[in-house]
C-alpha cells in the first residue's frame, strides 16, 4: 500500500537482514573465488577437505568458477536489498519479487552444490556448507516478501509528497 | 538505518581484512629460471640436471621426454600417447622413460612452477600422480595468474602434506634443478616440446611425440639386438 501521508514506511526488518547476510555471503565467496584464480596461497580449511572440493571438476561451471557465480549473486541481493530500504522503494513488489526470486534460486543451487559435495564429490568444504547456510537464511529472511507481493505497492509509484 | 550502516561497514571492514590478507599473504615462489653456479661446466650440468625415472633401471632402451606442464601438446603425448608407451615398453620392461623439465616460461608462465611443483611432489615420493595431476588439469591452472594455492591443493588431493608442499612451493626449492635441466635439454638441441629422445646402447635420437613413432623405432632396436645377439 502506498503511504497516502507522505511519510515514508519504516525499513524493512527482512531487507536489512538480507542486506547484512548477503554481504557476509559476499565475502565468503570472494574468498574463495580470489582462491580459484590462484590469489591466495593454499586454501585455509579448518574443517572438511575444502581442496579435495576446490579441485573438483564441479568447482566450475565451464570456464566460470561456481565461487564467482556466488560473488555475482551476492552482489545481485545486496544491491537489491539496499535498493529495496531507500524510502521510495520500501513497498515495492518489484524489490521484494526480485529478491524472492534470487534467493530462490540461490537455495536450490546451493542444494545441488551440497548434493554434489555429498554424493558425488564425498568431501565437504567449509565455504560452501557457511554460503550454504548464509543463502538459507537469505531466502528466510526474503519470505516477507511474499506478503508484500500480494498487497503492497510496485514501488515504482513517484513518491507522493 | 544508521545502525545498519555500521553493521554493514563493520562486515566489510572484516571481510576486505581476510580476503586481502590472504591475498597479500599468497608466498614468494620462484617461478623462473634461476642463475646457477657453473651450469656452463658441461659435467656440472649433467651433476646438477636430475630427470626422473620409471621403469626397469637396467632396460636396454631409455625414453627421454623434455616437457613443458603448461604445453597443451605435452599433455596430448601425457595422457594419450605416454600410457601406450608405458604400457608396451616400461611395464614390459624392454625400456625405461625418464622425464625431464623443459619450461619454456615466455609462452607458458606457470611452466616452470609447475616443474617445482612436481619435484615438491617427488620429495613425498608421489612425483607421478602429482606430474599426471598437472597434465590432466592443466585447463585449469594455466590460465591462473598464480597457481600456488591450486598446486597446493592438487596436493592435498593426493594425500601429501600440504604444509610441508606449500613451504617448499613457496621457496626457490628445486629452482636450481629445474634450471639445470632447462640448460641441459638447450645443450641437447631441444627446441620445442614435448622432445622424446631415445636411447640404445650409446646412440640417441629424436622420435616423434606419438605412440607409432615411437613403437615403430624401439621395435626396430630390440629387433635388431635380437638379430645381432
Amino acid at each position: 500500500m502506498t503511504d497516502m501521508s507522505g511519510a515514508a514506511p519504516p525499513p524493512p526488518l527482512n531487507r536489512m537482514l538480507v542486506s547484512v547476510l548477503s554481504l557476509i555471503g559476499f565475502f565468503v565467496a570472494l574468498y574463495l573465488w580470489a582462491h580459484n584464480s590462484g590469489l591466495t596461497g593454499p586454501i585455509v580449511c579448518g574443517v572438511g577437505d575444502c581442496a579435495t572440493v576446490q579441485s573438483s571438476p564441479y568447482a566450475r561451471i565451464g570456464p566460470i568458477p561456481v565461487s564467482a557465480i556466488g560473488v555475482a549473486g551476492y552482489t545481485a541481493l545486496f544491491a537489491l536489498s539496499l535498493v529495496g530500504l531507500q524510502p521510495s522503494r520500501r513497498e515495492s513488489r518489484l524489490i521484494g519479487g526480485l529478491l524472492l526470486a534470487g534467493a530462490a534460486f540461490g537455495v536450490a543451487f546451493s542444494a545441488y552444490l551440497t548434493y554434489l559435495e555429498a554424493a558425488v564429490i564425498r568431501a565437504w568444504c567449509q565455504y560452501c556448507v557457511a554460503s550454504a547456510i548464509i543463502i538459507t537464511l537469505v531466502f528466510f529472511a526474503t519470505l516477507p516478501e511474499v506478503t508484500r507481493l500480494r498487497g503492497g505497492s510496485s514501488g515504482l509509484e513517484p513518491r507522493a509528497t | 538505518m544508521k545502525r545498519l550502516y555500521i553493521v554493514l561497514a563493520v562486515v566489510a571492514a572484516v571481510g576486505i581484512g581476510a580476503v586481502g590478507y590472504s591475498v597479500s599473504s599468497g608466498g614468494s615462489a620462484v617461478t623462473a629460471p634461476i642463475a646457477v653456479d657453473g651450469i656452463d661446466d658441461l659435467e656440472r650440468l649433467v651433476e646438477l640436471a636430475q630427470g626422473v625415472t620409471k621403469g626397469d633401471e637396467n632396460a636396454p632402451v631409455t625414453i627421454i621426454e623434455f616437457g613443458d606442464f603448461q604445453c597443451p601438446a605435452c599433455q596430448q603425448f601425457a595422457t594419450q600417447h605416454k600410457p601406450q608407451v608405458e604400457l608396451a615398453f616400461v611395464e614390459s620392461g624392454k625400456a625405461k622413460f625418464v622425464y625431464y623439465d623443459w619450461p619454456i616460461t615466455t609462452a607458458h608462465p606457470n611452466s616452470f612452477l609447475a616443474a617445482r611443483a612436481s619435484r615438491c611432489a617427488a620429495d613425498q615420493n608421489r612425483y607421478w600422480e602429482y606430474h599426471d595431476n598437472l597434465y590432466r588439469n592443466q585447463v585449469r591452472w594455466a590460465a591462473s595468474t598464480s597457481p600456488v594455492g591450486t598446486f597446493v591443493d592438487y596436493a592435498g588431493t593426493l594425500g601429501l602434506d600440504e604444509g610441508a608442499f606449500e613451504d617448499c612451493l613457496n621457496s626457490d626449492e628445486h629452482a636450481a634443478l629445474v634450471s639445470a635441466n632447462l640448460e641441459l635439454g638447450n645443450q641437447l638441441g631441444v627446441g620445442g616440446t614435448p622432445t622424446i629422445l631415445i636411447e640404445h646402447n650409446g646412440t640417441v635420437r629424436q622420435v616423434g611425440y606419438d605412440f607409432a613413432s615411437i613403437q615403430e623405432y624401439i621395435d626396430g632396436l630390440l629387433a635388431g639386438s635380437a638379430d645381432g645377439a
